[in-house]
């Protein structure tokens, strides 16, 4: 088993100063080249969690946030933290495909550019293994330059993925990647996500279980803004210590 | 009579309202447009349009007033639209909600309620006197702007909002600066509807009167402006001097109508040359 990529620390978080906490103590590791899966309910706190993983929480004003949080052993909460540097260090893939109304082509070399890539032979490069990498080149390969928007959705959310990994992230976080698409599309993106770990340390969150159990090497259950359980994947769906983990698995609620 | 009749009456008698409301704002616009077109083709032609006025505005085209306006166009654009983006950015994005962003905000809008006779007061205090520009393209064209950025503010905020946040959590997502994400991402989707602000604002600019007929419009010029501090003649104001200040309405009056269908011309070739380029950039984002 590998060092753990991320570790976070009785980590708390609420969106407001009255508001209930949507995150309480959670502790815990997500391990370098594998797949995390995060399941629960809508509204346990999964996506909070993961977002705090990027720091994209910042954007909520009134957010506080304790605990700790580590990526290589460093706090990404210190205030030397470069948040731009984290966050493609970091990378994230959103719920519904989002490129941007740009040609394929300078979606995947947004991030690139933003890090400062001038040459155009080396950001061609960038684009052509990212969509490698993202199985999307074959598809792609020909109409580069044709808008982000013509791509099916299942497209457009590889097409995110690979703009995700031209910046060459550590870790991507991944937040209900297929809600928005069809099974096939779906089974693409799996298939992927498998692929993936093998280069990157791969957090999703997921609101079905059988693709936790599909794609993910560990589970972690979340129920009302708590960690209940995690651990390796075949053992949370199997043989689950914690008796909310068997009721929400075997669908007794959810 | 049973609630399914009153119903369908009621959605019929609807219907009918509205088609009636809608006729009649159309008649209005094509009565108006009729009655100037009826009045004033008959001054158009090749010299109208090419030539200076002569003899004391009785004879001759319209060529100077309307270089004029097309200048104090530029010039108003030139100082409103970067301004006016820029505000709507701070406010958009930037700021916070505060008692500042909301006392700005205050300030806009009520600029936007001030007449355009006081814009054009303060514009002679502000610009001609105050900062030495005189009577000049520069002051009119400065004072036009100060008219056009509170739409130009309003228009430019929404395009802003309407951008998707999916598009602003992308940018940062991989690492993108605030800055960068405005200026690669934000800026260039809302910039279809920021257009769309300009050009309402290019047409109002093009007809006001008020604000620079203290400021730099002048009732002749012998000839183009040359310079941002020479005075301008401008259709509007020409119009109004052919309106008032003539004693031979015989001759003026048809001049008068001409000039009132260029300017309308005008404003209407810059709003589809607006529109098409709205069109393009939308095509291409």
């Amino acid at each position: 088993m590998e060092e753990a990529k991320m570790v976070t620390k009785s980590l708390f978080m609420s969106y407001s100063r009255n508001a209930p906490p949507a995150l309480k103590d959670v502790t815990m590791d997500i391990r370098a080249n594998s797949v995390t899966a995060f399941i629960g309910p809508s509204g346990c706190g999964k996506s909070t969690f993961l977002r705090c993983l990027n720091r994209m929480n910042d954007f909520v004003r009134d957010a506080r946030i304790t605990g700790r949080v580590l990526l290589d052993g460093m706090d990404i909460y210190s205030p030397e933290v470069d948040v731009t540097n984290l966050r493609r260090r970091v990378g994230m893939v959103f719920q519904r495909p989002n490129p941007f109304p740009f040609s394929i082509r300078e979606n995947v070399a947004y991030g690139p550019k933003l890090l400062g890539a001038r040459d155009e032979s080396v950001i061609d490069e960038i684009v052509e293994n990212s969509l490698r990498s993202a199985g999307l080149w074959e598809e792609a390969r020909d109409r580069l330059n044709d808008m982000a928007t013509s791509l099916s959705g299942g497209q457009q959310q590889r097409l995110c993925i690979a703009r995700a990994i031209a910046v060459e992230p550590e870790v991507l976080l991944m937040d209900e990647p297929t809600s928005a698409l069809d099974p096939i599309a779906t089974a693409r993106v799996e298939e992927l996500v498998r692929e993936l770990k093998r280069d990157y340390t791969v957090a999703i969150v997921t609101h079905n279980m059988q693709q936790a159990a599909r794609v993910s090497d560990t589970t972690a259950f979340f129920l009302m803004g708590e960690l209940v359980e995690y651990g390796p994947t075949d053992v949370i769906f199997t043989t689950p210590t914690d008796q909310r983990t068997e009721d929400y698995i075997t669908g007794r609620f959810g | 009579m049973s609630i399914y009749l009153l119903r369908r009456a009621a959605d019929r008698a609807s219907t009918a309202a509205l088609y009636g409301c809608m006729a009649l704002s159309a008649a209005v616009l094509g009565l108006i447009l009729a009655f100037l077109a009826y009045r004033g083709v008959g001054a158009i032609s090749w010299e109208f349009i090419s030539d200076h006025p002569r003899a004391g505005m009785t004879e001759g085209g319209i060529v100077t007033p309307i270089a004029g306006t097309v200048q104090l166009i530029l010039v108003s654009m030139a100082f409103a639209f970067p301004v006016g983006v820029t505000t709507a950015v701070y406010f958009n994005e930037y700021s916070r909600g505060g008692a500042l962003t909301k006392a700005l905000r205050l300030a806009v809008r009520s600029l936007a309620s001030v007449p355009s006779v006081v814009l054009g007061l303060f514009g002679l205090a502000f610009f001609c006197v105050f900062l030495r520009f005189g009577a000049s393209l520069l002051s009119a064209g400065l004072t036009l702007g100060c008219l056009a950025l509170p739409t130009l503010i309003t228009a430019s905020e929404t395009a802003l909002q309407n951008v998707p946040r999916e598009f602003r959590d992308a940018s940062y997502a991989l690492g993108g600066t605030r800055w960068q994400t405005i200026y690669k991402v934000v800026l260039p989707s809302a910039f279809p509807g920021i257009i769309t602000g300009g050009i309402l604002c290019v047409g109002r600019v093009a007809g006001e009167t008020a604000p620079i007929m203290f400021t730099g419009a002048v009732f002749f010029a012998p000839g183009f402006a040359r310079s941002i501090f020479d005075s301008v003649m401008a259709l509007p104001y020409h119009i109004y001097v052919l309106a008032t200040a003539g004693t031979r309405i015989d001759k003026t009056e048809p001049l008068q109508y001409g000039t009132i269908l260029v300017l309308l011309a005008l404003v209407l070739g810059i709003s589809m040359v607006g529109i098409v380029a709205r069109a393009r950039l939308r095509k291409r984002l």
